[in-house]
């Protein structure tokens, strides 16, 4: 269904959901913006031309999270966290995408992540399509767009007064209750923008026969130039979301046992028990970051692991990007396969 | 305050030089300080008196020998320079500078440490409960404030 | 601003006539606004090297990721130069196997503030002393050059490279050794409840990616305390006590160590400010011991160092 709502209405409406729903918007914090829910003097932030800072893969799988609590004498109890139903506003296509990648590891059937399963069952997604290309993001390389519906309820259009609401589920649909239907003529302008902005995004580098290249060039040198000026900190993988690895932690300090972040390119990642660590180098972890997302998940669930959103290529305190480095990648020599 | 204020004490098991002295540390603190005995001031690591502050002690006291009186010769000395440079820290990130004393014991010192405990008790209840960097507390959901 | 043709010449110089192995500079990256560090081994690669106010990272860092006895040449700043030093105190490298080459500098341009300023579509940067004109889209913009500068350039006493094998370019005027005191002071004017605040603020927005720790040339432990695991010392997680616990200890391992770079702070993708933590130290060891960090490669830190004399320091 079409909708129109006008954007003097939107802090009514974002009001209105509060009552069922926690709601989460981009807002401000201090040089940039991130998913912080919504009060009575919340201030929407999307005239950004890029993404929220830390991606919305924290409200999926927070930063730092309990899953058990010891108790004195030896025994435990579950940490018994309370999710409520919510509503995210105004999440970017790329980001929701990446959501959508995710589930592929965090709902398997052989074991489904209890939390992340009930996140994500009380999450109404409503997503804002980027009108202005991003400078850095690249998610129609990927094969992805400025106006992906993959994953989201709702998909707003941004058309100067108002937006343009697509209701692409009945949870969605039942939030934007209400609302005037869109007439023909302002869909037909809607999808215009939405062309305009996916002909903007340029073409950031070739992903066909990629994950081959990459694959054969496994001892290759070009490992080593792209990852010489890598400091080796977790800023990419952290930001990034579509990057999912946590560690299971005891708090002995808390009496609890936590599950946080962690990136494959810190040393302490891949360091067994023993003292050997098949990653010794950040060699080995640059190697591990982009065959992970170019030929792992490509293996895996014939998806590429990464939506295209630019975080990584934005904060890297180096500068490395992830662009140029498949660029690069694309000069690399491949034999074609025919065995499979 | 109701409560007794919490006090964390790290000392130098060298440094009450009578036995008397070191067996009521051992035996007779009162239960609101937590004893925590060292080999020397020099092996209490800064992250030491962190984890009391961020624990919730309202005070922390570290007691070792006089300069040029170390078990292990220098020990204290880098400890002086060290733990000291932390407090002053500590207070420059608001946590208040008196939190934290140092009592550095003589030779021939004897029932000193019982009332430079009672006396700290006693500044402490004047200070009231601590308030900053008491942060062992509960995860936010979604990190970072979300 | 710096010769660049020259430190071109000396680079290839330096490679052709084989007195370093690798020589660590900058070369443009992807974006106008962050060039990426690199490794020249040969004199042909020079050609794509550069050197401006963008380049944000302290070059010291990789010295210890190269191999201790390898010959290097490296394209060093104050703050840097500085860091080399502190390194060479720590026996990291040693100064034998070191060519620096040394450029005075008039402070990094952080990219944040002219993102700020003219927006995203960046195209071209020209700076000259005053000025920054930057390319963009929509047009052509002129920024005043003190204003994009990072704060730790603003209050930075050691513009020149103080130990450099050559000089590239006419030393500058020093900076004001006051005004770091300064900054420290005024932070410390506050009441604890106000200082603790902000504290409390800038810490709670970390992610734990550790990028502070690897942009710094002075971390260079293979193990950091966060990284064990038995002793636990801080909590893991994204906890307040895991992140004050992680920024408290950080900065206090950089007593009498740290440059007042700034690294930390550039590196840092949650703009969190950390230098007005080791500001403080670094004004401490100023004050109580005379030492300031890099200024040659003997001197030991003051917490590497013990002496009678400081048993009068202490009243109590």
């Amino acid at each position: 269904m079409n909708l129109i709502l006008e954007k003097h209405a939107l802090p009514d409406l974002l009001q209105s959901w509060r009552g069922n729903y926690d709601v989460y918007l981009p807002q401000k914090m201090e040089r940039f913006s991130h998913f912080m829910p919504l009060t009575d003097n919340s201030v929407l932030v999307t005239h950004e031309p890029h993404n929220t800072r830390i991606s919305p893969k924290a409200l999926f799988l927070p930063m730092t999270e309990a899953l058990v609590k010891f108790t004195r004498f030896g025994g435990y109890e579950d940490a018994q966290q309370v999710i409520q139903p919510r509503i995210i506003f105004a999440i970017r296509p790329c980001d929701a995408q990446a959501v959508q990648l995710l589930d592929t590891s965090f709902i398997q059937e052989a074991y489904t992540d209890p939390l992340w399963l009930e996140r994500r069952e009380k999450t109404i997604t409503v997503g804002l399509g980027c009108h202005e290309p991003c400078q850095t993001g690249f998610c129609t390389t990927v094969g992805y767009g400025p106006f992906n519906k993959a994953d989201l309820d709702v998909l707003l259009t941004d058309m100067g007064d108002a937006y343009l609401v697509e209701t692409l589920s009945k949870a969605g649909e039942d939030c934007f209750q209400g609302l005037p239907c869109a007439s023909d003529e302002f869909v037909e302008q809607a999808l215009i923008v939405q062309r305009n902005a996916h002909d903007q995004m340029p073409v950031a580098f070739e992903t066909e026969n990629l994950k081959e290249k990459l694959e054969q060039n496994f001892n290759s040198d070009y490992w080593e130039t792209v990852s010489q000026s890598c400091l080796g900190c977790g800023v990419c993988t952290f930001l990034c979301p579509t990057c999912f690895c946590f560690d299971i932690v005891d708090e002995t300090q808390r009496r609890e046992r936590v599950r946080n972040w962690d990136t494959c390119m810190f040393r302490t990642y891949s360091l067994e028990a023993s003292g050997h660590n098949p990653r010794p180098s950040k060699v080995e972890r640059t190697r591990q970051r982009l065959s992970h997302k170019f030929v792992y998940w490509l293996d895996q669930v014939n998806q590429i692991g990464c939506t295209g959103c630019g975080r990584c290529v934005r904060y890297c305190p180096v500068g490395l990007d992830i662009r140029a480095m498949l660029r690069q990648a694309q000069t690399l020599p491949f034999e074609v396969s025919h065995a499979g | 305050m109701s409560q007794k204020p919490k006090i964390a004490f790290f000392q130098c098991q060298w440094c009450l030089y009578s036995p008397a002295d070191q067996n009521w540390v051992d035996t007779q603190l009162p239960s609101n300080i937590h004893l925590t005995k060292t080999p020397c001031t020099g092996r209490i690591n800064p992250l030491y008196v962190l984890n009391a502050v961020q624990g919730g002690a309202d005070g922390v006291m570290i007691s070792g020998c006089m300069p040029e009186q170390c078990h292990f010769k220098t020990g204290n000395m880098a400890a002086r320079r060290q733990l000291e440079e932390f407090n002053d820290f500590l207070n420059h990130i608001g946590y208040e500078k008196e939190r934290v004393r140092f009592v550095w014991l003589d030779l021939q010192d004897r029932g000193i440490i019982q009332k430079q405990l009672a006396q700290f008790e006693q500044d402490l209840e004047v200070l009231g409960p601590a308030k900053n960097l008491i942060t062992r507390t509960k995860i936010a959901e979604g990190g970072l404030n979300a | 601003m710096p010769d660049l043709d020259a430190i071109k010449t000396e680079v290839r110089r330096l490679l052709a006539d084989g007195v370093v192995e690798v020589v660590v500079a900058f070369k443009p990256g992807d974006t106008p606004l962050h060039p990426q560090p690199a490794f020249f081994h040969s004199p042909e690669e020079v050609d794509s090297l550069v050197h401006n106010g963008l380049c944000q990272n302290n070059l010291a860092t990789f010295l210890t990721h190269l191999p201790k006895t390898k010959k290097v040449g490296m394209v060093v700043r104050g703050c840097e130069n500085r860091s080399v030093n502190a390194l060479i105190v720590e026996k990291q490298k040693s100064r034998e196997n070191l060519y620096l080459l040394g450029v005075p500098c008039e402070g990094i341009i952080d990219w944040r503030k002219i993102v700020e300023h003219v927006g995203e579509a960046v195209l071209a940067v020209h700076e000259n002393s005053d000025e920054v004109t930057v390319e963009t889209r929509e047009g052509q913009f002129n920024l005043s050059r003190n204003e994009l500068l990072h704060a730790s350039c603003l209050r930075c006493a050691h513009r020149n490279p103080i130990s450099a094998d050559i000089l590239i370019g006419e030393p500058l005027p020093e900076g004001d050794p006051n005004l770091a005191r300064v900054a420290v002071e005024e932070f410390e004017s506050l009441t604890n409840e106000e200082r603790y605040a902000w504290f409390q603020k800038e810490a709670e927005r970390c992610i734990r990616c550790y990028a502070c720790r690897e942009a710094c040339p002075m971390c260079y432990c293979t193990e950091c305390f966060v990284d064990h695991i038995e002793p636990r010392w801080t909590e893991s997680g994204a906890t307040p006590a895991g992140m004050q616990g992680w920024h408290i200890v950080r900065a206090f391992h950089q007593t009498g160590r740290c440059t007042d770079c700034g690294a930390c702070e550039r590196a840092c993708p949650m703009d969190i400010k950390m230098t007005y933590l080791t500001e403080k130290l670094n004004n401490d060891m100023r004050k109580k011991y005379a030492f300031e960090v890099g200024l040659d490669i003997q001197t030991q830190p003051p917490f590497a160092t013990v002496t009678l004399d400081d048993k009068n320091r202490f009243s109590v």
